[in-house]
């Protein structure tokens, strides 16, 4: 894909519009747009924006509302996405490669993002063994006990994709809904407010992390650190000495 | 004393007790008079240290003194008028100007109508990073000088709840194993000793929960810090540091502002974010989402729903102290 090309297609699109009298182009009922994958250029704006992002941390709390989940009191409620829907801008480029992908907030943190850097086909191509994998970082510790291979969770067909269990698809903002087909009590919870993190106040909207943001799915498990200072006060236990 | 009824003007007085305490034919109370005599006395001695060739007293030294005077002769903030309130936080926020050189902005934020706040508290989520104890520090402007924390995070051997036996100065990496984690912090008791014993009337509860201090009417004498069972309250033996860089300008009067030597602190759930609609500063730092913060009065809010749905306990319980704060495990 060159450049001059997608030059070129906006200048006719452009000369179209002028023609139609300035007018949105009418569709034809059945007729869907054209997908046409357009190369963006990365402008220094964006890359300022992807430069600044720190491992770990959602810059943004765009938030999408969950479906067939109800909050406390039947309240609808939002989850926080963690990829925002490809706009000018939003790409980037391998080699002479440009690709309309997503900016993901927490792309930072996750080495081999985006997948599409080396499925360029977008399939999973599954291998009868893991040695020699890309994905030899990934230890196969969560689904361990369940002989889960990849494509438990992964589309086979789309790598950008999660599969249920019904078959139906889902984005990986919607990872909750994968992670809920077997830690129900913990999907109740999250939806009910006792698990999980609200990030946008107490009061209004109801904007919440979903599973991924603090689980990592190919890492489960409590990280250890070293916390904050301890009190440096003489009184730091209930009792009196 | 807690239940004083606000009022703005001083009871009616015979035009006999009026004119005993009367400046200029004007009606003020005691201590209107009081400060108008010995502002003038202060002012009066400004005026000829001015005129003195010999003075190196600056403008901005003699408007430090001037506002500080008017600071020190306001009265209680719950008896002010909202003239009054924004006079003081015009002159509190020029003192920091002056004083300190940062811009704050002071909120009189009263709370909101039907609103009871509540915290929830996850002990099988807590893993003891300490993250709510630094948002703490930070957004409280904590003295960092005498290191005062208003959360303590208890470590306990699994099975055992026991805080008299936990450890409040783990250091060490976190989780332990076999251990679990409780903070405390001011649990906003719906009946506060601390409330009943303080003899001036500086410490209160507002409208909305939230237990709190006019700094500038607290006498420390630290009987609330004795009366509180759940060591909530901080005592500043000398005047709070906080760097200028790192000193939050959102402040609120009944909240976050600059404290001085020898008055008592307590956290306030953040008030000044709190009554804004957005989360205490702890409760949005907790990387593992064991805070909840609420609307205990609206029944589809989040602590709520924790409370008709988990196992839920008290600390001292039998004090009848009712605290707005409750611990849950999973």
């Amino acid at each position: 894909m060159s450049w001059i090309r997608v030059d070129a297609a906006a200048v006719c699109v452009a000369a179209a519009w002028l023609a139609s009298g300035c007018r949105e182009p009418e569709m034809t009922k059945g007729e869907e747009p054209p997908k046409t994958a357009v190369a963006v250029p990365i402008d220094s704006a964006t890359a300022a924006r992807n430069a600044s992002l720190e491992p770990g941390v959602l810059a943004t709390v765009q938030a999408v509302p969950v479906e067939r989940w109800k909050g406390p009191g039947d309240r609808p409620f939002e989850v926080a996405r963690r990829s925002a829907a490809p706009e000018a801008g939003h790409s980037r480029q391998f080699g002479t490669i440009t690709l309309p992908i997503a900016l993901r907030t927490r792309t930072a943190a996750i080495s081999q993002y985006p997948c599409t850097s080396c499925h360029l086909g977008r399939k999973v191509v599954m291998a009868n063994k893991r040695i020699g994998d890309a994905h030899n970082n990934i230890q196969p510790v969560h689904p361990d006990q369940t002989g889960a291979v990849c494509s438990t969770c992964h589309s086979a067909d789309d790598v950008a994709l999660l599969t249920l269990k019904s078959g139906e698809r889902a984005t990986l903002d919607e990872s909750y809904r994968l992670c809920a087909q077997c830690h129900f009590p913990e999907a109740k919870a999250w939806a009910g407010g006792a698990h999980g993190k609200r990030l946008d106040g107490w009061q209004g909207r109801r904007v919440v992390m979903a599973c991924a943001d603090c689980h990592d799915p190919h890492k489960p498990g409590v990280e250890v650190r070293i916390p904050f200072r301890a009190p440096q006060l003489e009184r730091t236990r209930s009792k009196v000495p | 004393m807690s239940d004083a009824p606000a009022s703005d003007v001083p009871a009616a007085e015979t035009p006999d007790q009026a004119g005993g305490r009367s400046v200029l034919d004007k009606r003020v109370d005691r201590r209107g008079a009081l400060g108008m005599l010995l502002g003038g006395v202060v002012m009066g001695t400004q005026a000829l240290g001015a005129c003195a060739p010999l003075s190196a007293e600056t403008d901005e030294a003699r408007e430090i003194k001037l506002l500080a005077w008017r600071e020190y002769i306001k009265g209680n903030y719950r008896f002010m008028t909202e003239g009054e309130r924004a006079d003081t936080i015009a002159r509190l926020e020029r003192l920091a100007q002056l004083q300190r050189g940062v811009d704050v902005t002071i909120q009189s934020t009263g709370a909101q109508p039907g609103v009871q706040f509540g915290y929830a508290f996850n002990i099988s989520k807590c893993k003891g990073y300490r993250r709510c104890v630094e948002a703490c520090i930070n957004e409280n402007n904590l003295d960092r000088e005498a290191a005062t924390q208003y959360i303590r995070i208890f470590e306990m051997e699994d099975g055992v709840l026991d805080l008299d036996e936990a450890d409040a100065t783990f250091q060490h990496e976190v989780p332990a194993e076999g251990h679990f984690y409780l903070g405390t912090q001011c649990f906003q008791c719906a009946d506060p000793p601390c409330v009943k014993v303080c003899p001036v009337g500086a410490t209160w509860q507002e409208p909305d929960g939230i237990t709190v201090i006019d700094y500038d009417w607290c006498i420390g004498c630290r009987y609330c810090m004795a009366a509180c069972p759940y060591w909530a309250r901080r005592f500043n033996w000398s005047q709070p540091e906080v760097p200028r860089e790192e000193v939050n300008p959102n402040q609120h009067y009944l909240g976050n502002r600059a404290r001085k030597k020898g008055v008592v602190e307590k956290c306030t759930f953040c008030i000044h974010r709190s009554r804004q609609g957005r989360l205490p500063a702890c409760a949005e730092a907790c990387p593992t989402g064991a805070r909840v913060f609420g609307n205990l009065l609206d029944p589809d809010s989040e602590i709520r729903w924790v409370l008709a749905h988990k196992r839920i306990f008290r600390l001292k319980e039998d004090l009848k102290t009712e605290p707005r704060f409750w611990y849950f495990t999973d």
